[in-house]
């Protein structure tokens, strides 16, 4: 695993020349926090960590790294939820945290060019006073890098209406993985095959993002939220299937369950709900405000069709914001009643929703471990969090289980086993519900043009040819420490 | 030495955990941290250097770690665990509400144990934490030893010799900074019992604090005038001692708790409505005596008491209900969030609510106005760079056109007064007391003016 100590010394010698000795992690101590990212489940301690502040510098590191054969993986804030930024097999970790500045805002052509260590919340803090802001929104906005958002082609609370960060990025610049430096786009709807789309997403597997391109839109003149309170989960999710079906975008249109809200109660941001709630609907919708009032009371009315408990429009825009730190919290917050989980990314056709929450009810009955629900459920992008105890013996191993047995069942109903968060190291067995191998060669085939020689964060998005379902299920006793 | 059998939990739960003494960092506590990440941009030290073993979820994993066996209380983990500011910015920040003031706190405690602070760390534990601090009456000796140079002529010859040029910059701009001692210490100077003026609302003990009544004196006497002004019997018990903050924050729990249970017999032994502290970081201390003190079967349940009856000045007055003053200040000012008051104990509102009563001020926001300045008690000793940098982001932030800046922690004060030397500026670094103390004095000249006017118009009247 790794590299040779005398290999590693000659590596971080070239690389503290190249970056500078404060750049460079490379000792046992100081690497440990750096085992795993926002995904706990498989860890893997990195031989080095390196600090490039630019394009130049990620390059330079890039083609040392490409000339001497040692496998490495950008990392942004480490938030990701599926393992894309661990270093399962002691890969050198290129961070991108000190490339965090705003290049560029171009409001007349509204666009922002960012480095990808910029956070994605600062984007929109940045152009707020200029009525501007950056859609993709995921609940770890706060924290969470651009450059990462590419990587998994994040997505949000917001994305129902807005999409995803595909949707929003014009252009690219790219360290390939032996080193050369491409830009890509730059204008909407360049010529020639998609590459934007094609790379946005690529969870790290096609060269490392150095700078990146994106839409800013102008604020919406109005936002109405609403909550809706309902005792059964199948009215909350019938409620979902109607508004859409009504002919209204929303926003958002989000939906928590008993033990999701439970978590979220007992967290830092509160709200205030029951505890004997079936499931909570936060709708909202934006846009122009004459007709705005109108929309949410049609969305009001719809939930009312569904034996609502309550249903109340937000007073003022801190009580919405509250709303939402609750909502946008909600995983953080398991920690109040787990001390370990694992987030499913499925997504499913909205239809489905009744009968894939009664199917993922049975899988927590038969492993024995609580299931919260947490959804962007207006896309159908469901986040079942299994709730365990990595201390007790054999529930890690049941948790993944469980979690590939839900994925199951979205790919079933005719949905996907990922909706934002990638693939990273947990699903990579489960593509298997979605590809058959040749589909899955076809892909790596487009992957080795990119990235011929597999050294850019490899061991990810894939399954190996020689695994099975069978062998994934005992990884997490082979990797744990 | 201290009963290893303590922390059982602990140990039960990690078998190869490295932790040897009492008080080790609580597994209840870091298994509430599910590593997602939120915490990261609200940590100062995370934003300056980017690395994960200097954020909070790093921190808390590496904690974690000594726990699980795979590393060792040494250098390498001291150094995460030290330059953490204590700031508790990710406190706010986290989903789960982990205590990670708490947990650095308790591994803090580790790493003083086993390896006790040497070199500068170490003399400045020596002089300041052990000797200095929970002795009030040397506090007062030092306070009066300071005026003494800075009115003698003594730093008059320093500053012009260059003595002071032995000392490293940042003290230096200290010693620039440090302002004029002009009131004596008032603990055991002024009456242990002072009256309300007028009508009685509450009877509150106050703790003076060591650097507030050492350097801050005046705020103090602002604070018990304040206090006065709104219906307070006012008692300053002579028995008091340091809170034990800068003790708690540098790992040295024993000496902590000495203070933390002379306090509470003090404070307890006579029937109060509240105990008032206008420091930060002395009352987030006071209000976590009851974690301090958890596994001591004689002060647990005292500690909690006295932690619920402790409350910072301006939020008891808001809660009370301020009587406004009628001094009118016309005053631009703008407002710092001291971490140990919004962080730790939630305090926002109530001091700008408090500001905002005061006739003619205009009170303007401060961006970011809750990120720590670098001050952290005596971090700013300890690590000058980083301290630095915190500090120059912080006189960047505050808007033009402020005549003061007004914040409710001394460790705060001294360092924002750094700030206006290093940076050339004319602010004024004032205490929201004092503020609300010179609106209520304008009040006392104000109603006189109004007397004499009253009574030179009589008199023309009567002529």
């Amino acid at each position: 695993m790794g590299m040779d100590s005398q290999t590693k010394a000659l590596i971080v010698g070239r690389l503290e020349q190249m970056v500078g000795p404060r750049a460079v992690l490379h000792r046992y101590e100081d690497l440990v926090a750096y085992e795993c990212d926002g995904y706990t489940i498989h860890k893997g301690v990195p031989s080095i960590v390196v600090f490039p502040k630019s394009t130049q510098e990620v390059s330079d590191v890039v083609r040392l790294l490409h000339q001497n054969r040692i496998p490495y993986l950008p990392r942004g804030a480490g938030t990701g939820l599926s393992g894309g930024a661990t270093a399962l097999n002691g890969e050198v970790v290129i961070s991108l945290v000190r490339m965090n500045k705003l290049l560029d805002v171009d409001y007349a052509n509204r666009k922002a060019v960012v480095q990808p260590g910029f956070v994605n919340l600062k984007l929109s803090n940045s152009i707020a006073s200029k009525g501007y802001y950056y859609a993709p929104d995921p609940s770890s906005q706060a924290a969470c890098t651009i450059g990462g958002n590419v990587a998994e082609n994040a997505g949000g609370a917001h994305c129902l209406k807005y999409g995803v960060t595909t949707n929003h990025v014009i252009g690219l610049e790219l360290v390939l993985p032996d080193g050369e430096i491409v830009r890509i786009g730059g204008v909407p709807d360049a010529p020639g095959y998609d590459l934007l789309g094609f790379l946005t997403g690529s969870e790290g597997t096609m060269g490392i993002v150095t700078e990146i391109t994106v839409r800013i839109l102008r604020k919406p003149q109005g936002v109405l939220t609403v909550l809706a309170l309902y005792d059964e989960v199948n009215d909350a999710s019938q409620a979902v299937s109607d508004i859409i079906s009504a002919g209204i975008v929303p926003a958002a249109l989000e939906m928590m369950d008993r033990t999701a809200i439970e978590a979220v109660e007992s967290g830092n941001y509160p709200v205030g709900y029951p505890s004997d709630l079936g499931a909570v609907l936060i709708v909202e919708v934006d846009g122009i405000a004459a007709g705005l009032q109108e929309q949410i009371e049609r969305v009001m009315e719809v939930c009312r069709k569904h034996r609502v408990r309550e249903v109340r429009q937000s007073r003022d825009p801190q009580e919405r914001t509250r709303w939402w730190a609750n909502r946008k919290t909600a995983f953080g917050a398991m920690g109040t009643i787990s001390p370990d989980y694992m987030v499913q990314d499925g997504v499913i056709p909205r239809s489905k929703l009744p009968e894939v929450l009664a199917r993922i009810g049975e899988v927590s009955s038969k492993y024995g471990l609580r299931i919260a629900n947490v959804f962007h459920a207006g896309d159908g992008n469901l986040h079942p969090l299994i709730l365990y105890n990595s201390m007790e013996d054999g529930e890690k191993e049941r948790a993944v289980r469980a979690g590939s047995e839900v994925l199951k069942v979205c790919a079933d109903v005719g949905g996907s086993i990922t909706g934002e968060h990638g693939v990273g190291i947990e699903k990579m067995e489960d593509m298997r519900f979605i590809f058959t191998e040749e589909e899955m060669n076809a892909q790596m085939q487009v992957r080795d043009v990119f990235n011929p020689d597999n050294l850019c964060n490899p061991g990810k998005v894939f399954p190996k040819p020689a695994r099975c379902v069978e062998l994934k299920r005992s990884a997490p006793l082979i990797h744990s420490s | 030495m201290s009963d290893p059998s303590h922390g059982n939990l602990e140990k039960y739960l990690y078998p190869k955990s490295n932790y040897k003494w009492e008080d080790a960092p609580d597994p209840a506590k870091f298994s509430e941290c599910v590593h997602c990440g939120m915490c990261l941009e609200a940590c100062p030290t995370y934003q300056q250097t980017g690395l994960e073993a200097h954020s909070p979820r790093g921190r808390v994993y590496l904690i974690k770690s000594v726990a699980e066996g795979k590393l060792t209380l040494n250098d390498f983990f001291a150094d995460p665990v030290n330059t953490c500011l204590d700031c508790r910015a990710c406190e706010t920040a986290c989903p789960a509400g982990v205590q990670v003031g708490a947990l650095v706190e308790e591994a803090r405690g580790q790493l003083y144990k086993e390896d006790p602070p040497a070199g500068l760390r170490g003399v400045l534990h020596k002089i300041f934490l052990r000797g200095l601090f929970p002795y009030a009456s040397r506090m007062r000796k030092l306070s009066l030893l300071t005026r003494w140079y800075q009115r003698s002529g003594v730093r008059f010859i320093a500053r012009k010799t260059g003595l002071l040029r032995i000392l490293p910059k940042h003290l230096q701009e200290m010693e620039q900074a440090l302002p004029n001692l002009t009131t004596k210490p008032v603990l055991g100077r002024i009456h242990e019992r002072l009256a309300p003026f007028g009508l009685k609302r509450a009877k509150v003990a106050m703790l003076t604090g060591c650097v507030m009544d050492a350097v801050f004196a005046d705020i103090n006497e602002a604070t018990v005038n304040v206090l006065r002004h709104n219906g307070c019997e006012v008692w300053i018990p002579p028995s008091q001692s340091c809170c034990g903050a800068l003790h708690v924050h540098a790992g040295d729990r024993d000496t902590a708790k000495q203070l933390a249970k002379q306090n509470i017999d003090t404070f307890l032994s006579d029937d109060i409505d509240a105990i008032i502290i206008n420091a930060a970081g002395c009352g987030s201390t006071l209000k976590e005596y009851g974690e301090l003190l958890k596994s001591d079967p004689e002060y647990a349940d005292k500690a909690h008491l006295f932690a619920e009856k402790t409350v910072d000045v301006s939020s008891f007055l808001d809660r009370l209900g301020l009587i406004p003053p009628k001094g009118r200040l016309e005053l631009t000012v703008t407002y710092h969030d001291a971490c140990h008051l919004a962080h730790a104990q939630g305090i926002r509102v109530e001091p700008r609510r408090l500001l905002e009563a005061v006739p003619g001020v205009q009170l303007v926001p401060l961006p970011d106005s809750d990120r720590c300045c670098g001050s952290a008690g005596i971090y700013n000793l300890t690590h000058p760079e980083m301290a630095g940098e915190l500090l120059d982001r912080k006189m960047n932030d505050i808007p033009d056109g402020c005549d003061a800046v007004v914040m409710g922690n001394p460790g705060c004060m001294m360092q924002f007064m750094v700030g206006v030397v290093r940076h050339n500026r004319n602010e004024q670094i004032m205490h929201t007391i004092q503020l609300l103390d010179l609106a209520y004095r304008g009040e006392e000249t104000s109603t006189e003016a109004e007397r004499a006017e009253h009574s030179k118009a009589s008199r023309s009247q009567a002529s």
